[in-house]
């Protein structure tokens, strides 16, 4: 079973890199799409000079702090929509039209306001990952079963532990969610914002290899985004499955 | 706290509806509960057997009359009075092993870890579960976790079992077995039981005092029973037959009586 799982992903794997391989100088220039040789070389070369490092350091570190802030508001925010009317009443109308708005339509705004400089990437990366939080966190505790909240009062909770001992937990399963959604718009987030403005970063090493003709560098931007897109989201799954195995909820 | 009777009074219930009008659910219902004694409240589906129940217990106010127990008013839910609800994967907290659930009640009333384990211990044991503390919900049966919502609820200590359709959802089987070891409970715990249920068979397996309600809307009180059946109760008993017999002929009225309007 385990052995069949494994042939299955080498095979995947190993298809997914002969289209790559024989379509680069054939069915694509290879001024365009660069053979995974050349990548690898390339590859090389970067992790040799630490260029690469610089690029994959200004990304995550942007990532980590957005990320970090988007969830820290997303929650404080989403638990005071979920739980308090008046603030639902007043937060959700503008909330619901702003996330219509995809972050990247607010990267122009974003550097007229704060310039290139680091603040508007944490803007966009932390709005990326707060709006999917927040709406989750919300969603989370709203959906609490009015009789688990019944129960406790008949058990005697009172109104706070009613919150921090039922609200919060049952909310839990529903904010890891966000958590992990917010994690990818924020990959998303940060490339963008370092395409339109930035002198370093991953966007920026792909947006900047069309002008500088290194298809290849280009390549190894997008090696970089999966590679760690994977490792993050692999990491967080492990998290969930660790702290949700109370809950048995199967997390895709 | 000592009482004697809980008191229902006048007590009516009116919903606003979608569309604007008032629906009148409960009309006038008054009763008498007396400490100690098994009491079912047995009626068709929705003539709002469950909205008197969480009136009881304070979840919802009456639009009309009260409920107190002597002299004292129930304005909202208190450890007095404790709910047995039947959709029993939502009322436990799926997040904590058997045992904590069971420790909940004494946790909220401050209690020390050695005093709540004592609390788990027995009534996960009256309830035959000593053995499974350690489980979580997810891991046990739909009867299994009724069992555990009833050791939470008399870990609680509270003077009345508020039950809504406990049993409803389990399976035959299941089912006939709780029945039996709830009323043994109920005899060695000594609490008094407000039950709501649509099963002629288990009320009158069960109860020492049984009302029927009329069809709703606007439900009341059709008809009290005292019953005095001997014991073990079985369905082969020619008294309990003949009881059986009556009270399906009332709801039967009332069903006829429900679809004519």
């Amino acid at each position: 079973m385990y052995a069949g799982k494994l042939a299955r992903l080498s095979v995947s794997i190993l298809v997914f890199t002969g289209v790559w391989w024989t379509s680069s100088g054939t069915f694509f220039e290879a001024a365009i799409v660069p053979s995974p040789v050349s990548v690898a070389g390339k590859l090389t070369e970067m992790i040799g000079n630490a260029e690469l490092f610089a690029h994959l350091g200004a990304s995550l570190r942007r990532i980590v702090l957005g990320y970090a802030l988007g969830c820290l508001i997303g929650i404080t925010v989403g638990v005071a929509t979920g739980a308090i009317r008046l603030a639902r009443d007043l937060i959700e109308p503008p909330l619901e039209f702003c996330r219509n708005i995809p972050p990247v339509a607010l990267i122009p705004l974003v550097v007229s306001i704060f310039g290139i400089g680091e603040i508007g990437k944490y803007f966009i990366i932390s709005y990326a990952a707060g709006i999917a939080v927040l709406f989750n966190t919300a969603a989370g505790v709203l959906s609490t079963p009015q009789i688990r909240v019944r129960a406790a009062l008949c058990l005697g909770a009172r109104k706070r532990d009613v919150f921090a001992r039922v609200v919060l937990p049952s909310a839990w399963p529903h904010i890891l969610t966000g958590l992990r959604i917010a994690l990818g718009f924020s990959f998303m987030g940060v490339v963008a914002a370092e395409m339109l403005a930035a002198d370093q970063g991953i966007g920026f090493l792909i947006m900047q290899s069309t002008n500088i003709i290194a298809p290849a560098e280009m390549f190894v931007g997008f090696l970089m985004l999966g590679t760690f897109g994977l490792i993050t989201d692999q990491l967080f799954r492990v998290t969930i499955h660790r702290l949700m195995r109370r809950y048995m909820i199967p997390m895709a | 706290m000592s009482w004697r009777v809980l008191r229902l009074e006048g007590v009516g219930k009116d919903f606003d509806r979608a569309d604007g009008g008032v629906a009148q659910v409960l009309r006038d219902v008054t009763l008498t509960v007396e400490r100690g004694s098994f009491f079912t409240l047995l009626g068709p589906s929705g003539c709002g057997k469950s909205t008197l129940l969480n009136i009881v217990a304070g979840f919802e106010g009456a639009t009309t009359g009260g409920v107190s127990l002597d002299d004292t008013p129930v304005t909202g839910p208190g450890t007095d009075r404790t709910v047995i609800f039947q959709d029993v994967s939502n009322a436990l907290f799926p997040w904590m092993n058997a045992r904590e659930n069971v420790e909940f009640g004494p946790k909220m009333a401050r209690l020390g870890a050695r005093a709540r384990q004592e609390l788990s211990e027995k009534y996960l044991r009256l309830v035959g579960l000593d053995a499974d503390g350690g489980k979580f919900p997810f891991e046990l049966s739909g009867g299994m976790k009724q069992r555990i919502q009833i050791a939470r609820a008399l870990a609680n200590d509270p003077d009345i079992l508020l039950m809504d359709e406990p049993f409803a959802a389990l399976d035959a089987i299941t089912k006939k077995h709780l029945q039996v070891e709830f009323r043994k409970i109920w005899n060695e715990t000594g609490k008094t039981i407000f039950y709501i249920t649509h099963d002629i068979f288990e009320a009158l397996l069960l109860s020492t005092h049984l009302a029927v309600m009329t069809a709703g809307p606007e439900a009341g009180i059709k008809e009290i029973f005292q019953i005095d059946l001997k014991e073990p109760r079985s369905p082969s008993n020619p008294d309990f037959a003949a009881l059986y017999s009556r009270v399906e002929s009332l709801i039967d009225e009332e069903v006829q009586r429900m679809r004519a309007r």
